[in-house]
């Protein structure tokens, strides 16, 4: 059944008398309505959530960057050029010498060295992203070197191709921040860590005007960005927790952009004057895992193989959630190179029931942890109508989200209905999580099912080195096939962001990975 | 024994530091077991720090960072004797210190509250004086029913209701939030009081625009306490009203508008001041709801972000704060009833030791 708030008949019949809006945000600010409750900092070294990842393409520039219409193909940001080094191991990178920060300083060869060095340094929740490439604390300050100036050199010692770097460089944790600015303000050695959590330093087209956590993000124009000079004069990101009190912003013109919008929301605005609805492609995979040791019917690939039958992939993203959702059942969401867009199952009961009778599999309850939230816990009930058809009961256990996930880190549950978010936009962010298990206690995805698979693990370590890129993508699609056919992942849903914005804006670009998030063109 | 001077001196000083030490002990109390509570939740903190995708070495971080890995008595111990220097310690999840998040969340609920206490009272004692006026008549069940629905309505749903028509279709209120963008940022002094604030801006402009976005969640969170203390109030006035020296007043012929205001009122006035207390109370424990429907950035919020990320240092100060205004509030209803029910004080002198 559809589960809608009991808010939602009355906004829709409400709204539907409504005058036409009289309130209208300032004609050279950009006002957005989302919740802003995730961040955590606005240090490029720390933040790793929804609103903090999306700020940095506004504040930061990186050396490269991809492109947000085609972002398979990789472009310039801050370095003019690059060539890989004679070893195969290391990049050179020309700067562009005209590029400043917001602060007037001059971008340099030691702002780059300062400011990946002090990624790994910190070592906060991103820096796995570059320390994977071997560096660490001490030796990170020999492998990222200043040549002169404008030329900077990075080497790595894992076997990895230097597209695979570029990848990574051009995630938002690979920020350059103003040295200057940052050693200015630094406390206890802290490379200006805790200012820079509510501060920025970039040189993006926007800097930090103010930082009230809980309540909003003010963003002023950096008209001296390399990148060129913004449209608007401000950006004003407010914290609206509920989501049908941002649908309201947005209708009355109090908000120019209302983001993460519930299905219901969004088809409540579709045809309403002044509006436009959008559901952007996302890289979100909404997926169910299966603890492969809570228990040996569980952890039987004949019950993994049932369970992809269960799943009620068209009902769910065509009938429940509708729009939110289409169906994907690989583990690189649709966009990412090498992504698998196939559907080999779909939903038959009986055939479930067949193989589970074969594997001598019967009266299986499976307890099934979900976050109390929308989409999940509509997603998981509608699991709990289609698994019973296949004779297996499922029990929810419904918790927040960080109950859920804590339970799922210490073992301690037999499926969870879950999602995940690349980091980074390359394909080895999402095989290094659903294929790599490694046996020096990396909690992946694949860890966390009890999946030990010492031969993915080699395939997915190995995809990384490849430097043509369709043989590269080849591996991918070959990793996904084996997760497809056989593991305790049943891959069925990619989201879209539902987000609303006022039909007098122009400009605004989302791309598919979640930090694709660009300000700079706006208008209206 | 003591001369009537030193006692007439010592006493109240010593009554004082007596509620002072309850107050301090309730306090240590109350710190203690929200820290093993926050401790038994069954969410890992360091996740909510390092976050889902961390490496096992940044999570190991973090767990140091946050004093995880020592014993429990030693981490309270620790974080008491910071409080003593009036260090509340960082938020794990606005990474700035808890006292001057709390410095900025508080205003704005202590805010809503304070406007809506005095509402809430002004008109809860006129409904409740009305409603015993004549039990059972056609206003006495119109302020019951009207009572009962701001029981029973949940306040959420009330909230949304009253944004899409006053602020959606009628245009007679601003919409979630303190003021209009527009205006929010040109305010350069910000103590957390909204009010006070627009009104220093000297601009009647931005100080309209706050009452535009104040009334409506103050008009709530009244007619919510309001409830309350109609019921409360009506339920004593009726029971004082059986007494024998009603009927006596009656008998000399005093109208029941006279006997319920010169007679019955003052002698509930224990009840009121309690029943306010305990409503203002609750309203600065911070309507959760409200705030969330509005995007008001109170304490309430504050605290369940905080509760939700197992941020043990949002949770200790807000709960700090909280528990403060609740003693605080108490004791200024208890001594208020002192003065105002002879009743109570002869109780007080009688057994120095109950109160």
């Amino acid at each position: 059944m559809k589960k809608i708030s009991y808010s939602m008949p009355l906004l829709a019949s409400l709204t539907a008398f409504c005058y036409p809006a009289l309130a209208a945000t300032p004609a050279n600010t950009l006002v957005i309505a989302q919740s802003i409750d995730d961040t955590s900092s606005f240090d490029p070294a720390q933040g790793f959530e929804l609103t903090t990842v999306q700020a940095f393409n506004n504040l930061y520039q990186r050396l490269v960057q991809a492109d947000v219409q085609n972002p398979q193909r990789l472009q310039p940001d801050l370095a003019l050029s690059w060539q890989l080094g004679k070893d195969k191991r290391s990049l050179i990178f020309k700067l562009n010498p005209k590029a400043r920060f917001a602060s007037g300083n001059a971008l340099t060869a030691d702002d780059v060295v300062f400011s990946l060095a002090r990624v790994v340094k910190l070592n906060q929740e991103p820096s796995f992203i570059l320390s994977q490439l071997g560096w660490t604390a001490q030796n990170v300050d020999s492998l990222i070197r200043r040549v002169d100036s404008q030329t900077v050199q990075l080497s790595w010692t894992l076997d990895a191709s230097a597209d695979f770097v570029l990848r990574l460089l051009s995630a938002p944790v690979a920020s350059i921040v103003d040295s200057k600015e940052a050693l200015a303000h630094q406390q206890d050695n802290d490379l200006g860590h805790q200012w820079l959590g509510s501060h920025s330093a970039g040189s993006g087209p926007f800097r930090i005007r103010s930082y009230v956590p809980h309540e909003a993000l003010v963003l002023d124009a950096n008209p001296s960005s390399p990148r060129g000079a913004p449209k608007l004069k401000s950006i004003v990101i407010k914290n609206v927790p509920d989501a049908a009190a941002r649908r309201l912003l947005l209708e009355q013109g109090d908000a120019d952009i209302a983001r993460n919008l519930g299905a219901d929301q969004l088809a409540g605005l579709a045809g309403k004057p002044g509006v436009k609805p959008l559901a952007i492609p996302f890289a979100s995979l909404y997926f169910l895992q299966i603890n492969s040791k809570a228990s040996p019917a569980l952890g039987n690939p004949a019950f993994w193989e049932a369970a992809r039958w269960l799943f009620d992939y068209q009902k769910i993203a065509n009938q429940l959630l509708q729009g939110q959702f289409q169906v994907h059942q690989s583990f690189l969401p649709d966009g990412y190179p090498g992504a698998l867009k196939d559907q080999p199952y779909r939903y038959d009961p009986d055939k479930a029931r067949a193989i589970l009778a074969r594997a001598g599999l019967s009266n299986i309850t499976l307890k099934l942890s979900v976050n109390n939230q929308p989409p999940y816990l509509d997603i998981a009930q509608a699991l709990q109508a289609s698994f019973a058809k296949g004779g297996v009961k499922v029990e929810l256990l419904p918790g927040i989200s960080a109950q859920v996930s804590t339970k799922v880190k210490a073992l301690d549950y037999d499926a969870v209905l879950t999602s995940w978010g690349p980091d980074y936009f390359d394909p080895h962010t999402n095989a290094s999580a659903f294929a790599y298990n490694p046996e020096n206690g990396s909690k992946t995805l694949a860890w966390r099912a009890g999946w030990h698979i010492p031969e993915l693990n080699r395939q997915t370590l190995a995809a990384i080195a490849i430097a043509d890129p369709a043989k590269r993508a080849a591996a991918y699609q070959k990793l996904q096939k084996t997760v497809q056919k056989s593991s305790p992942f049943v891959i069925g849903l990619q989201a879209r962001s539902l987000i609303a914005v006022r039909s007098n804006l122009k400009g605004y670009v989302q791309g598919v990975n979640p930090d694709m998030v660009f300000y700079d063109k706006v208008s209206k | 024994m003591r001369s009537v001077s030193e006692r007439l001196l010592f006493g109240p000083l010593w009554g004082v530091a007596r509620k002072l030490l309850t107050m301090l002990l309730t306090l240590l109390l109350l710190l203690t077991l929200t820290f093993l509570l926050s401790r038994m939740a069954p969410i890992d903190p360091v996740l909510q720090v390092a976050g889902d995708h961390a490496s096992q070495q940044t999570y190991a971080q973090v767990s140091h960072e946050l004093g995880l890995d020592q014993p429990l008595p030693l981490q309270l111990g620790r974080y008491l004797l910071r409080l003593l220097h009036g260090d509340l310690g960082v938020s794990s999840t606005t990474a700035q210190p808890v006292a001057s998040d709390l410095a900025r969340a508080f205003p704005a609920t202590l805010e809503l509250a304070t406007y809506a206490i005095v509402l809430a009272s002004v008109c809860g004692v006129a409904l409740a004086l009305l409603s015993a006026l004549k039990p059972g008549g056609w206003l006495d069940n119109l302020v019951r029913c009207f009572s009962l629905l701001g029981y029973s309505v949940p306040v959420f749903w009330l909230g949304l209701l009253g944004l899409l028509l006053f602020y959606a279709r009628l245009h007679w209120a601003g919409g979630p939030g303190q003021l209009d963008d527009a205006y929010l940022y040109s305010l350069n002094e910000r103590s957390g009081f909204i009010l006070l604030d627009s009104w220093r801006s000297g601009d009647a402009e931005i100080l309209r625009n706050a009452v535009s976005h104040l009334w409506l969640p103050v008009l709530l969170l009244a007619m919510l306490s309001m409830a309350g203390i109609t019921r409360l109030l009506r339920a004593a006035l009726l029971e004082e009203c059986g007494k024998e020296y009603v009927t006596l007043a009656r008998a000399k012929g005093a109208g029941r508008w006279r006997i319920l205001w010169r007679h019955v009122l003052p002698n509930v006035s224990g009840t009121l001041v309690t029943v306010l207390a305990l409503s203002y109370s609750s309203l600065l424990e911070g309507a959760v709801l409200t705030e969330t429907v509005f995007a008001w950035p109170g304490i309430g919020r504050y605290l369940t972000t905080a509760l939700f990320a197992s941020d043990v240092a949002a949770i200790l100060g807000a709960t700090l704060v909280i528990g403060s205004s609740f003693v605080l509030l108490n004791m200024l209803a208890d001594s208020l009833v002192l003065l105002l029910d002879p009743r109570s004080r002869q109780a007080d002198i009688a057994h120095p030791s109950s109160r």
